[in-house]
Protein backbone atom coordinates (compact mmCIF):
# COMPACT_ATOMS: atom_id res chain seq x y z
CA UNK A 1 0.00 0.00 0.00
CA UNK A 2 1.54 3.52 -0.80
CA UNK A 3 1.11 6.20 1.78
CA UNK A 4 0.15 9.98 0.92
CA UNK A 5 3.85 10.65 2.44
CA UNK A 6 5.29 8.39 -0.63
CA UNK A 7 3.19 10.09 -3.06
CA UNK A 8 4.10 13.53 -1.48
CA UNK A 9 7.91 12.78 -1.54
CA UNK A 10 7.31 11.20 -5.67
CA UNK A 11 5.69 14.36 -6.44
CA UNK A 12 9.11 16.23 -5.74
CA UNK A 13 11.25 13.30 -7.01
CA UNK A 14 9.30 13.49 -10.55
CA UNK A 15 9.41 17.52 -10.29
CA UNK A 16 5.27 17.37 -11.21
CA UNK A 17 1.93 18.68 -9.77
CA UNK A 18 -1.62 17.29 -8.91
CA UNK A 19 -4.51 19.12 -7.60
CA UNK A 20 -5.81 18.09 -3.95
CA UNK A 21 -8.78 15.45 -5.67
CA UNK A 22 -6.46 14.14 -8.39
CA UNK A 23 -3.96 13.22 -5.57
CA UNK A 24 -6.63 11.69 -3.25
CA UNK A 25 -8.08 9.25 -6.51
CA UNK A 26 -3.91 8.86 -7.27
CA UNK A 27 -3.56 7.25 -3.89
CA UNK A 28 -6.53 4.57 -4.88
CA UNK A 29 -5.40 4.23 -8.44
CA UNK A 30 -1.62 3.57 -7.84
CA UNK A 31 -2.23 0.98 -4.83
CA UNK A 32 -4.28 -1.05 -7.31
CA UNK A 33 -1.96 -0.85 -10.24
CA UNK A 34 0.90 -1.81 -7.82
CA UNK A 35 -1.31 -4.78 -6.53
CA UNK A 36 -1.84 -5.93 -9.86
CA UNK A 37 1.73 -5.71 -11.18
CA UNK A 38 2.78 -7.80 -8.12
CA UNK A 39 1.47 -10.65 -9.56
CA UNK A 40 5.17 -11.14 -11.52
CA UNK A 41 6.14 -12.27 -7.97
CA UNK A 42 4.44 -15.40 -8.75
CA UNK A 43 6.40 -15.79 -12.16
CA UNK A 44 9.52 -17.79 -11.44
CA UNK A 45 12.74 -15.91 -12.91
CA UNK A 46 15.61 -18.43 -11.70
CA UNK A 47 18.56 -18.09 -14.05
CA UNK A 48 16.39 -15.37 -16.32
CA UNK A 49 18.98 -12.86 -17.72
CA UNK A 50 17.27 -9.72 -17.52
CA UNK A 51 16.07 -8.72 -21.43
CA UNK A 52 17.41 -5.17 -22.22
CA UNK A 53 16.04 -5.23 -25.86
CA UNK A 54 13.91 -6.57 -28.43
CA UNK A 55 16.31 -7.86 -30.57
CA UNK A 56 20.24 -9.70 -30.03
CA UNK A 57 22.13 -6.64 -31.58
CA UNK A 58 25.93 -5.42 -31.25
CA UNK A 59 26.59 -1.43 -30.11
CA UNK A 60 26.50 1.02 -32.58
CA UNK A 61 28.93 3.49 -32.68
CA UNK A 62 28.94 6.63 -35.96
CA UNK A 63 32.01 7.91 -36.63
CA UNK A 64 33.74 11.19 -35.50
CA UNK A 65 33.05 13.31 -38.30
CA UNK A 66 32.78 17.35 -37.33
CA UNK A 67 29.41 18.86 -38.37
CA UNK A 68 29.29 21.99 -40.32
CA UNK A 69 26.99 24.08 -38.03
CA UNK A 70 27.77 27.61 -39.97
CA UNK A 71 25.65 26.76 -43.29
CA UNK A 72 22.22 27.72 -44.18
CA UNK A 73 20.81 24.80 -43.49
CA UNK A 74 21.96 24.42 -40.24
CA UNK A 75 21.89 27.92 -39.60
CA UNK A 76 17.74 27.40 -40.25
CA UNK A 77 17.77 24.64 -37.61
CA UNK A 78 19.42 26.57 -35.30
CA UNK A 79 17.04 29.73 -35.43
CA UNK A 80 13.83 27.29 -35.75
CA UNK A 81 14.91 26.06 -32.30
CA UNK A 82 15.72 29.46 -30.91
CA UNK A 83 12.45 30.15 -31.99
CA UNK A 84 10.60 27.63 -29.73
CA UNK A 85 12.50 29.27 -26.42
CA UNK A 86 9.51 30.28 -24.06
CA UNK A 87 11.77 33.34 -22.72
CA UNK A 88 14.55 34.69 -24.56
CA UNK A 89 17.45 37.10 -24.56
CA UNK A 90 18.01 36.83 -28.64
CA UNK A 91 19.61 33.90 -28.90
CA UNK A 92 20.04 32.97 -25.11
CA UNK A 93 17.22 30.95 -23.17
CA UNK A 94 16.68 32.97 -19.97
CA UNK A 95 15.62 30.46 -17.48
CA UNK A 96 15.08 31.05 -13.47
CA UNK A 97 18.39 31.29 -11.12
CA UNK A 98 19.21 27.51 -10.29
CA UNK A 99 20.87 28.71 -6.89
CA UNK B 1 -10.73 3.85 -53.26
CA UNK B 2 -7.66 2.26 -52.17
CA UNK B 3 -3.74 2.95 -52.55
CA UNK B 4 -3.54 0.12 -55.39
CA UNK B 5 -6.42 1.39 -57.39
CA UNK B 6 -5.62 5.35 -56.93
CA UNK B 7 -2.09 4.31 -58.25
CA UNK B 8 -3.58 2.91 -60.88
CA UNK B 9 -6.00 5.58 -62.16
CA UNK B 10 -3.41 8.06 -61.75
CA UNK B 11 -0.87 6.32 -63.31
CA UNK B 12 -3.72 6.20 -65.96
CA UNK B 13 -4.79 9.83 -65.85
CA UNK B 14 -8.10 8.75 -64.47
CA UNK B 15 -7.84 10.79 -61.61
CA UNK B 16 -5.57 13.89 -61.14
CA UNK B 17 -3.79 14.04 -57.39
CA UNK B 18 -5.26 18.28 -56.67
CA UNK B 19 -9.08 16.33 -57.25
CA UNK B 20 -8.60 13.85 -55.15
CA UNK B 21 -6.68 15.73 -52.59
CA UNK B 22 -9.88 18.45 -52.71
CA UNK B 23 -12.52 15.68 -52.30
CA UNK B 24 -10.11 14.33 -49.02
CA UNK B 25 -10.64 17.69 -47.76
CA UNK B 26 -14.13 17.73 -48.58
CA UNK B 27 -14.83 14.48 -46.52
CA UNK B 28 -12.94 15.89 -44.00
CA UNK B 29 -15.10 19.22 -43.81
CA UNK B 30 -18.65 16.81 -43.63
CA UNK B 31 -17.24 14.27 -40.85
CA UNK B 32 -14.45 15.59 -38.72
CA UNK B 33 -16.43 18.10 -36.80
CA UNK B 34 -18.30 14.74 -35.32
CA UNK B 35 -15.60 12.20 -34.84
CA UNK B 36 -12.35 14.51 -34.13
CA UNK B 37 -10.19 12.31 -35.91
CA UNK B 38 -7.74 15.39 -37.11
CA UNK B 39 -6.49 17.99 -34.62
CA UNK B 40 -5.32 19.93 -37.76
CA UNK B 41 -5.57 19.62 -41.73
CA UNK B 42 -3.34 21.67 -44.02
CA UNK B 43 -5.63 22.69 -46.40
CA UNK B 44 -4.84 26.15 -46.26
CA UNK B 45 -1.35 26.93 -47.53
CA UNK B 46 -0.10 28.06 -44.53
CA UNK B 47 4.28 27.39 -43.89
CA UNK B 48 6.53 25.57 -46.22
CA UNK B 49 4.43 22.75 -46.40
CA UNK B 50 1.07 23.12 -48.89
CA UNK B 51 -0.54 20.24 -49.70
CA UNK B 52 -2.73 21.60 -52.88
CA UNK B 53 0.70 22.52 -54.80
CA UNK B 54 2.30 19.29 -53.80
CA UNK B 55 -0.16 17.63 -55.55
CA UNK B 56 0.21 20.34 -58.60
CA UNK B 57 3.35 19.16 -58.77
CA UNK B 58 2.74 15.73 -59.10
CA UNK B 59 -0.12 16.14 -61.64
CA UNK B 60 2.50 18.14 -63.90
CA UNK B 61 5.27 15.44 -63.36
CA UNK B 62 2.65 12.56 -64.72
CA UNK B 63 1.44 14.75 -67.47
CA UNK B 64 5.17 15.07 -68.79
CA UNK B 65 5.14 11.15 -68.86
CA UNK B 66 6.22 10.93 -65.52
CA UNK B 67 5.47 7.20 -63.95
CA UNK B 68 4.42 7.87 -60.50
CA UNK B 69 5.70 5.51 -57.50
CA UNK B 70 3.23 3.62 -55.46
CA UNK B 71 3.00 6.57 -53.10
CA UNK B 72 2.90 9.74 -55.41
CA UNK B 73 -0.14 11.80 -54.26
CA UNK B 74 -1.50 9.38 -52.05
CA UNK B 75 -3.33 11.63 -49.48
CA UNK B 76 -2.04 10.33 -46.07
CA UNK B 77 -3.12 11.34 -42.06
CA UNK B 78 -0.11 11.67 -39.59
CA UNK B 79 -0.82 10.67 -35.95
CA UNK B 80 0.63 13.55 -33.95
CA UNK B 81 3.88 12.29 -32.35
CA UNK B 82 5.28 12.40 -35.69
CA UNK B 83 7.39 14.83 -36.64
CA UNK B 84 6.73 16.97 -39.99
CA UNK B 85 9.42 19.90 -40.38
CA UNK B 86 7.16 23.15 -39.99
CA UNK B 87 3.55 21.91 -38.45
CA UNK B 88 2.98 21.98 -34.77
CA UNK B 89 3.87 18.46 -33.35
CA UNK B 90 1.71 18.14 -29.58
CA UNK B 91 1.45 14.51 -28.99
CA UNK B 92 -2.14 15.80 -28.23
CA UNK B 93 -0.70 17.58 -25.32
CA UNK B 94 -0.94 20.89 -23.90
CA UNK B 95 2.34 21.09 -22.89
CA UNK B 96 3.23 21.08 -26.81
CA UNK B 97 0.01 23.19 -27.72
CA UNK B 98 2.57 25.43 -29.53
CA UNK B 99 5.35 23.26 -29.97
CA UNK B 100 6.63 23.79 -33.98
CA UNK B 101 8.82 20.50 -35.47
CA UNK B 102 12.19 21.76 -36.63
CA UNK B 103 12.72 19.08 -38.78
CA UNK B 104 10.94 15.66 -40.43
CA UNK B 105 10.99 12.37 -38.77
CA UNK B 106 12.93 9.97 -40.93
CA UNK B 107 9.53 8.47 -41.84
CA UNK B 108 7.92 11.96 -43.12
CA UNK B 109 11.59 12.52 -44.94
CA UNK B 110 11.07 8.89 -46.79
CA UNK B 111 7.17 9.42 -47.57
CA UNK B 112 7.78 12.88 -48.79
CA UNK B 113 10.52 11.76 -51.15
CA UNK B 114 7.64 9.03 -52.43
CA UNK B 115 5.15 12.01 -53.20
CA UNK B 116 2.88 10.95 -50.35
CA UNK B 117 0.63 14.28 -49.20
CA UNK B 118 0.04 14.76 -45.71
CA UNK B 119 -3.45 15.97 -44.96
CA UNK B 120 -3.39 16.82 -41.33
CA UNK B 121 -2.11 15.09 -38.04
CA UNK B 122 -4.44 13.07 -36.16
CA UNK B 123 -5.73 12.97 -32.34
CA UNK B 124 -4.18 10.65 -29.98
CA UNK B 125 -3.86 9.71 -26.67
CA UNK B 126 -1.68 12.16 -24.88
CA UNK B 127 1.80 11.16 -25.65
CA UNK B 128 0.45 7.87 -27.28
CA UNK B 129 -0.56 6.77 -23.34
CA UNK B 130 -4.04 5.42 -23.39
CA UNK B 131 -6.60 2.60 -25.33
CA UNK B 132 -9.21 5.08 -26.65
CA UNK B 133 -8.34 8.53 -27.79
CA UNK B 134 -9.87 9.75 -24.30
CA UNK B 135 -6.69 11.18 -23.14
CA UNK B 136 -7.02 13.97 -25.70
CA UNK B 137 -6.09 17.20 -24.37
CA UNK B 138 -8.41 17.90 -27.16
CA UNK B 139 -11.22 16.04 -26.55
CA UNK B 140 -11.70 12.67 -27.90
CA UNK B 141 -11.93 11.20 -31.00
CA UNK B 142 -15.23 9.09 -31.97
CA UNK B 143 -15.98 5.74 -33.63
CA UNK B 144 -16.88 6.23 -36.71
CA UNK B 145 -19.45 2.90 -36.42
CA UNK B 146 -21.68 5.39 -33.88
CA UNK B 147 -20.00 8.29 -32.12
CA UNK B 148 -20.47 7.52 -28.42
CA UNK B 149 -18.02 4.69 -28.81
CA UNK B 150 -14.44 4.76 -28.28
CA UNK B 151 -12.14 4.63 -31.59
CA UNK B 152 -9.81 2.73 -29.80
CA UNK B 153 -6.03 4.34 -28.99
CA UNK B 154 -3.99 5.76 -28.77
CA UNK B 155 -3.80 5.75 -32.85
CA UNK B 156 -7.75 6.52 -32.84
CA UNK B 157 -7.51 9.49 -35.09
CA UNK B 158 -5.52 7.57 -37.38
CA UNK B 159 -8.13 4.57 -37.43
CA UNK B 160 -10.49 6.85 -37.76
CA UNK B 161 -9.55 8.72 -40.86
CA UNK B 162 -9.12 5.78 -42.57
CA UNK B 163 -12.09 4.03 -41.50
CA UNK B 164 -14.23 7.22 -42.61
CA UNK B 165 -12.66 7.85 -45.70
CA UNK B 166 -11.18 11.04 -44.24
CA UNK B 167 -7.98 9.43 -45.53
CA UNK B 168 -6.73 6.78 -47.66
CA UNK B 169 -4.11 5.60 -45.29
CA UNK B 170 -2.49 6.46 -42.22
CA UNK B 171 0.85 6.63 -39.65
CA UNK B 172 0.54 5.48 -36.03
CA UNK B 173 2.55 4.44 -33.33
CA UNK B 174 2.45 1.27 -31.48
CA UNK B 175 3.90 0.70 -27.74
CA UNK B 176 1.03 -2.29 -26.61
CA UNK B 177 -1.03 -2.03 -29.13
CA UNK B 178 -1.96 1.36 -30.44
CA UNK B 179 -2.32 0.73 -33.91
CA UNK B 180 -3.63 -2.49 -34.00
CA UNK B 181 -6.40 -1.79 -31.25
CA UNK B 182 -8.13 1.39 -32.78
CA UNK B 183 -7.49 -0.70 -36.50
CA UNK B 184 -9.67 -3.34 -35.11
CA UNK B 185 -12.16 -1.55 -33.30
CA UNK B 186 -12.65 1.24 -36.68
CA UNK B 187 -12.39 -2.03 -39.11
CA UNK B 188 -9.39 -1.36 -40.64
CA UNK B 189 -5.94 -2.91 -41.27
CA UNK B 190 -3.31 -1.71 -38.56
CA UNK B 191 0.03 -3.09 -38.67
CA UNK B 192 3.27 -3.35 -35.67
CA UNK B 193 6.88 -4.09 -37.49
CA UNK B 194 9.30 -5.86 -35.96
CA UNK B 195 10.89 -3.52 -33.36
CA UNK B 196 13.67 -1.79 -35.41
CA UNK B 197 12.70 -2.46 -38.37
CA UNK B 198 11.04 1.67 -38.92
CA UNK B 199 13.39 4.07 -37.68
CA UNK B 200 11.95 6.48 -34.52
CA UNK B 201 13.86 9.44 -35.11
CA UNK B 202 11.61 12.09 -34.88
CA UNK B 203 9.16 10.55 -33.33
CA UNK B 204 8.30 11.71 -30.10
CA UNK B 205 9.16 8.82 -27.51
CA UNK B 206 6.75 7.21 -25.01
CA UNK B 207 8.55 4.09 -23.93
CA UNK B 208 11.85 3.28 -26.36
CA UNK B 209 12.18 -0.07 -25.95
CA UNK B 210 8.57 -0.91 -27.22
CA UNK B 211 7.48 1.98 -29.32
CA UNK B 212 7.33 1.53 -33.29
CA UNK B 213 5.67 3.60 -35.83
CA UNK B 214 3.75 1.62 -38.68
CA UNK B 215 0.92 2.10 -41.26
CA UNK B 216 -3.19 1.99 -40.81
CA UNK B 217 -4.93 1.06 -43.80
CA UNK B 218 -8.13 0.05 -45.56
CA UNK B 219 -5.93 -3.01 -46.84
CA UNK B 220 -3.30 -5.43 -46.56
CA UNK B 221 -1.48 -4.31 -49.30
CA UNK B 222 -2.15 -0.63 -48.90
CA UNK B 223 -0.26 -1.68 -45.54
CA UNK B 224 2.47 -3.47 -47.56
CA UNK B 225 2.85 -0.67 -49.45
CA UNK B 226 3.62 1.99 -47.43
CA UNK B 227 5.70 -0.57 -44.91
CA UNK B 228 8.10 -1.03 -47.32
CA UNK B 229 8.39 2.26 -47.75
CA UNK B 230 9.16 3.64 -44.68
CA UNK B 231 11.26 0.64 -43.31
CA UNK B 232 15.20 0.37 -43.28
CA UNK B 233 18.19 1.30 -40.81
CA UNK B 234 18.53 4.77 -40.30
CA UNK B 235 21.73 6.50 -39.38
CA UNK B 236 19.72 8.56 -36.69
CA UNK B 237 18.07 5.86 -34.60
CA UNK B 238 20.28 3.20 -33.35
CA UNK B 239 18.11 1.11 -32.78
CA UNK B 240 16.89 0.64 -36.33
CA UNK B 241 18.21 -2.27 -38.25
CA UNK B 242 17.79 -4.12 -41.94
CA UNK B 243 16.25 -6.98 -42.46
CA UNK B 244 19.81 -8.21 -43.92
CA UNK B 245 21.36 -7.36 -40.86
CA UNK B 246 18.93 -9.96 -38.83
CA UNK B 247 20.09 -13.48 -38.86
CA UNK B 248 17.73 -15.77 -37.42
CA UNK B 249 17.58 -19.52 -37.34
CA UNK B 250 13.85 -18.95 -37.73
CA UNK B 251 14.30 -17.19 -40.94
CA UNK B 252 16.23 -19.72 -42.50
CA UNK B 253 13.80 -21.69 -43.95
CA UNK B 254 11.59 -18.06 -45.15
CA UNK B 255 8.94 -20.17 -47.68
CA UNK B 256 5.34 -19.76 -47.90
CA UNK B 257 3.35 -20.18 -44.86
CA UNK B 258 2.53 -23.58 -44.23
CA UNK B 259 1.14 -23.78 -40.25
CA UNK B 260 -0.69 -21.67 -38.02
CA UNK B 261 -0.77 -21.60 -34.33
CA UNK B 262 -3.81 -21.08 -32.34
CA UNK B 263 -2.54 -19.80 -28.82
CA UNK B 264 -5.28 -21.58 -26.40
CA UNK B 265 -3.90 -18.59 -23.28
CA UNK B 266 -6.20 -15.80 -26.27
CA UNK B 267 -8.86 -17.59 -26.52
CA UNK B 268 -9.23 -18.42 -22.33
CA UNK B 269 -11.65 -16.32 -19.56
CA UNK B 270 -12.01 -12.77 -20.34
CA UNK B 271 -12.46 -12.99 -24.45
CA UNK B 272 -16.11 -11.98 -25.74
CA UNK B 273 -17.74 -15.23 -26.52
CA UNK B 274 -18.97 -13.40 -29.62
CA UNK B 275 -15.58 -11.89 -30.68
CA UNK B 276 -13.87 -15.64 -30.41
CA UNK B 277 -16.81 -17.12 -32.65
CA UNK B 278 -16.06 -14.98 -34.94
CA UNK B 279 -12.46 -16.02 -34.84
CA UNK B 280 -12.99 -19.77 -34.36
CA UNK B 281 -14.40 -19.16 -37.76
CA UNK B 282 -11.75 -17.56 -39.74
CA UNK B 283 -9.66 -20.31 -38.03
CA UNK B 284 -11.70 -22.96 -40.11
CA UNK B 285 -11.62 -21.34 -42.96
CA UNK B 286 -7.99 -21.81 -43.03
CA UNK B 287 -7.86 -25.04 -42.20
CA UNK B 288 -8.68 -25.94 -45.62
CA UNK B 289 -5.48 -24.23 -46.22
CA UNK B 290 -3.22 -24.51 -43.74
CA UNK B 291 -1.72 -26.70 -41.04
CA UNK B 292 -3.57 -25.56 -37.74
CA UNK B 293 -2.09 -26.16 -34.35
CA UNK B 294 -2.53 -25.59 -31.13
CA UNK B 295 0.01 -23.57 -29.35
CA UNK B 296 1.08 -22.06 -25.63
CA UNK B 297 2.05 -18.68 -24.63
CA UNK B 298 2.54 -19.78 -21.04
CA UNK B 299 3.62 -16.39 -19.35
CA UNK B 300 1.00 -14.38 -21.31
CA UNK B 301 -1.10 -13.72 -17.54
CA UNK B 302 2.36 -12.08 -16.85
CA UNK B 303 2.62 -9.73 -20.05
CA UNK B 304 0.25 -7.06 -18.70
CA UNK B 305 2.05 -6.29 -15.15
CA UNK B 306 5.14 -6.45 -17.08
CA UNK B 307 4.41 -3.96 -19.54
CA UNK B 308 2.79 -1.48 -16.67
CA UNK B 309 5.99 -1.66 -14.69
CA UNK B 310 8.70 -1.47 -17.68
CA UNK B 311 6.19 1.70 -19.66
CA UNK B 312 5.89 3.79 -16.75
CA UNK B 313 9.77 3.39 -16.36
CA UNK B 314 10.64 4.55 -19.35
CA UNK B 315 7.98 7.01 -19.95
CA UNK B 316 9.46 9.08 -16.43
CA UNK B 317 12.54 9.41 -17.97
CA UNK B 318 11.52 10.25 -21.63
CA UNK B 319 9.04 12.77 -20.04
CA UNK B 320 11.57 14.88 -18.19
CA UNK B 321 12.23 16.77 -21.50
CA UNK B 322 9.05 18.02 -20.90
CA UNK B 323 9.94 20.81 -18.17
CA UNK B 324 8.65 23.83 -20.28
CA UNK B 325 12.65 24.96 -20.21
CA UNK B 326 13.66 24.85 -24.09
CA UNK B 327 10.02 24.59 -25.66
CA UNK B 328 6.77 24.60 -24.91
CA UNK B 329 4.38 25.99 -22.44
CA UNK B 330 6.23 27.54 -19.74
CA UNK B 331 4.39 28.63 -16.65
CA UNK B 332 5.27 31.29 -13.78
CA UNK B 333 6.87 29.57 -10.67
CA UNK B 334 8.83 31.08 -7.61
CA UNK B 335 11.56 29.33 -8.49
CA UNK B 336 13.28 26.89 -10.80
CA UNK B 337 12.10 24.04 -9.00
CA UNK B 338 8.35 25.65 -9.04
CA UNK B 339 8.50 26.40 -12.82
CA UNK B 340 9.14 22.32 -13.39
CA UNK B 341 5.95 21.62 -11.18
CA UNK B 342 3.84 23.66 -12.33
CA UNK B 343 4.80 23.75 -16.02
CA UNK B 344 4.58 19.88 -15.74
CA UNK B 345 1.42 20.01 -13.32
CA UNK B 346 -0.72 21.90 -15.58
CA UNK B 347 0.86 20.87 -18.96
CA UNK B 348 0.47 17.25 -18.81
CA UNK B 349 -2.92 15.24 -18.39
CA UNK B 350 -3.60 12.92 -15.74
CA UNK B 351 -3.10 9.51 -17.20
CA UNK B 352 0.77 10.91 -18.54
CA UNK B 353 1.51 12.25 -14.44
CA UNK B 354 0.03 8.98 -13.44
CA UNK B 355 2.40 7.19 -15.07
CA UNK B 356 5.55 9.45 -14.81
CA UNK B 357 4.84 9.06 -10.60
CA UNK B 358 4.34 5.20 -11.03
CA UNK B 359 7.80 5.19 -12.95
CA UNK B 360 9.80 7.50 -10.16
CA UNK B 361 8.63 4.68 -8.02
CA UNK B 362 9.53 1.63 -9.29
CA UNK B 363 12.97 3.00 -9.98
CA UNK B 364 13.71 4.15 -6.66
CA UNK B 365 16.42 3.02 -4.65
CA UNK B 366 15.37 -0.26 -2.86
CA UNK B 367 12.46 -0.83 -5.16
CA UNK B 368 14.63 -1.38 -8.82
CA UNK B 369 15.36 -5.21 -8.24
CA UNK B 370 11.45 -6.04 -7.10
CA UNK B 371 10.02 -4.54 -9.79
CA UNK B 372 11.84 -3.33 -13.30
CA UNK B 373 15.01 -6.13 -12.78
CA UNK B 374 11.81 -8.65 -12.06
CA UNK B 375 9.72 -6.91 -14.86
CA UNK B 376 13.10 -7.25 -17.37
CA UNK B 377 13.31 -10.94 -16.42
CA UNK B 378 9.65 -12.24 -17.26
CA UNK B 379 10.17 -9.95 -20.17
CA UNK B 380 12.63 -12.30 -21.69
CA UNK B 381 10.27 -15.16 -20.29
CA UNK B 382 7.67 -13.90 -22.93
CA UNK B 383 9.67 -13.87 -25.87
CA UNK B 384 10.78 -16.83 -25.29
CA UNK B 385 7.52 -18.07 -25.44
CA UNK B 386 6.62 -16.89 -28.92
CA UNK B 387 10.18 -18.22 -30.18
CA UNK B 388 9.61 -21.18 -28.75
CA UNK B 389 6.01 -21.30 -30.53
CA UNK B 390 7.63 -20.24 -33.67
CA UNK B 391 9.24 -23.36 -33.57
CA UNK B 392 5.99 -25.18 -34.28
CA UNK B 393 4.49 -22.27 -36.28
CA UNK B 394 5.29 -20.00 -38.85
CA UNK B 395 2.33 -17.66 -38.00
CA UNK B 396 -0.24 -16.97 -34.87
CA UNK B 397 -3.25 -16.06 -34.76
CA UNK B 398 -5.76 -14.87 -31.96
CA UNK B 399 -7.82 -11.53 -31.46
CA UNK B 400 -7.01 -8.01 -31.27
CA UNK B 401 -9.02 -7.66 -28.85
CA UNK B 402 -10.79 -8.86 -26.22
CA UNK B 403 -13.82 -6.95 -26.25
CA UNK B 404 -15.96 -4.64 -28.47
CA UNK B 405 -15.60 -0.41 -28.67
CA UNK B 406 -16.75 0.26 -25.23
CA UNK B 407 -18.67 3.76 -24.19
CA UNK B 408 -16.50 6.96 -24.00
CA UNK B 409 -16.17 7.19 -20.09
CA UNK B 410 -16.84 3.81 -19.29
CA UNK B 411 -13.29 2.98 -18.21
CA UNK B 412 -11.89 6.47 -18.24
CA UNK B 413 -12.10 6.40 -14.33
CA UNK B 414 -10.63 3.41 -13.86
CA UNK B 415 -6.80 2.94 -15.32
CA UNK B 416 -6.32 -0.70 -14.55
CA UNK B 417 -9.76 -1.62 -16.48
CA UNK B 418 -8.25 0.31 -19.11
CA UNK B 419 -4.93 -1.37 -19.40
CA UNK B 420 -6.54 -4.65 -19.52
CA UNK B 421 -8.08 -4.04 -22.59
CA UNK B 422 -4.24 -4.82 -24.71
CA UNK B 423 -3.75 -8.24 -22.89
CA UNK B 424 -3.40 -9.37 -26.84
CA UNK B 425 -1.25 -6.66 -27.86
CA UNK B 426 1.06 -6.17 -25.72
CA UNK B 427 3.13 -9.74 -25.46
CA UNK B 428 3.54 -8.68 -29.18
CA UNK B 429 5.62 -5.34 -27.97
CA UNK B 430 7.40 -6.90 -25.40
CA UNK B 431 9.03 -9.71 -27.41
CA UNK B 432 9.42 -7.29 -30.08
CA UNK B 433 7.79 -9.57 -33.28
CA UNK B 434 5.45 -7.80 -35.82
CA UNK B 435 1.67 -8.43 -35.57
CA UNK B 436 -1.11 -6.87 -37.66
CA UNK B 437 -4.83 -6.27 -37.32
CA UNK B 438 -7.40 -7.43 -39.88
CA UNK B 439 -10.84 -6.71 -40.06
CA UNK B 440 -12.75 -10.30 -40.40
CA UNK B 441 -16.43 -9.54 -39.17
CA UNK B 442 -18.84 -8.00 -36.85
CA UNK B 443 -20.51 -8.61 -33.74
CA UNK B 444 -24.03 -6.92 -33.45
CA UNK B 445 -24.63 -5.35 -29.96
CA UNK B 446 -26.92 -1.73 -29.68
CA UNK B 447 -28.06 -2.05 -32.58
CA UNK B 448 -24.82 -1.03 -33.95
CA UNK B 449 -22.46 -3.98 -36.52
CA UNK B 450 -19.33 -3.23 -34.45
CA UNK B 451 -16.16 -4.42 -36.40
CA UNK B 452 -13.86 -7.39 -35.06
CA UNK B 453 -9.94 -7.83 -35.94
CA UNK B 454 -8.04 -10.80 -36.25
CA UNK B 455 -4.60 -10.32 -35.23
CA UNK B 456 -1.55 -12.56 -36.91
CA UNK B 457 2.02 -12.63 -35.46
CA UNK B 458 5.02 -13.17 -37.07
CA UNK B 459 8.61 -13.68 -36.16
CA UNK B 460 10.81 -10.66 -36.20
CA UNK B 461 11.19 -9.23 -39.29
CA UNK B 462 8.96 -12.13 -41.26
CA UNK B 463 6.25 -8.95 -41.97
CA UNK B 464 5.94 -10.94 -45.66
CA UNK B 465 4.00 -13.64 -43.02
CA UNK B 466 1.50 -11.28 -42.32
CA UNK B 467 0.84 -10.09 -45.41
CA UNK B 468 0.89 -13.56 -46.90
CA UNK B 469 -1.79 -15.01 -44.72
CA UNK B 470 -3.83 -11.63 -44.15
CA UNK B 471 -4.09 -11.69 -48.06
CA UNK B 472 -5.68 -14.57 -48.10
CA UNK B 473 -7.85 -13.65 -45.13
CA UNK B 474 -8.94 -10.96 -47.15
CA UNK B 475 -10.16 -12.72 -50.00
CA UNK B 476 -12.59 -15.34 -47.44
CA UNK B 477 -16.00 -15.18 -47.15
CA UNK B 478 -16.68 -13.40 -44.13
Amino acid sequence: MISEIDIEHLKDLARVEFGELETGALIHDMSSILDYVATLKEANVENVPEMTHALDMQNIVRSDENIDFTNEVAKEKIDAIIKAFPEKDEAYLKVKAIF
Amino acid sequence: MNILEFHHKLKNQEVSAEDTIASYFGVIKNENLKLNAFLETFSASNGEYDTLSEAQKIDERIKKGEEPGMLCGVPLAIKDNILIKGKRATAASKILENYIASYDATVIEKLKKAGAIFLGRTNMDEFAMGSSTENSAYGPAKNPFHPDYVPGGSSGGSAVAVSSKMAMAALGSDTGGSIRQPASFCGVVGLKPTYGAVSRSGVIAMASSLDQVGPIAQTVDDAEIIFNVIRGKDALDSTSMDELNFSSEILQHTKSVRTIGVPKEYFAEGLDSRIKSVIESIIQQLEKTYEIREIELPHTKYAIACYYIIVPAEVSSNMARFDGIRYGIREKGADLIDVYKKSRGNGLGLEVRRRILLGTYVLSHGYYDAYYARAQKVRMLIKNDFMKAFQDADVIIGPTSPTLPFKIGEKSDDPLAMYLSDIYTIPVNLAGVPAISIPVGSVREDGIDFPVGAQLIAPHFAENRLFEVGKVIEKLNL
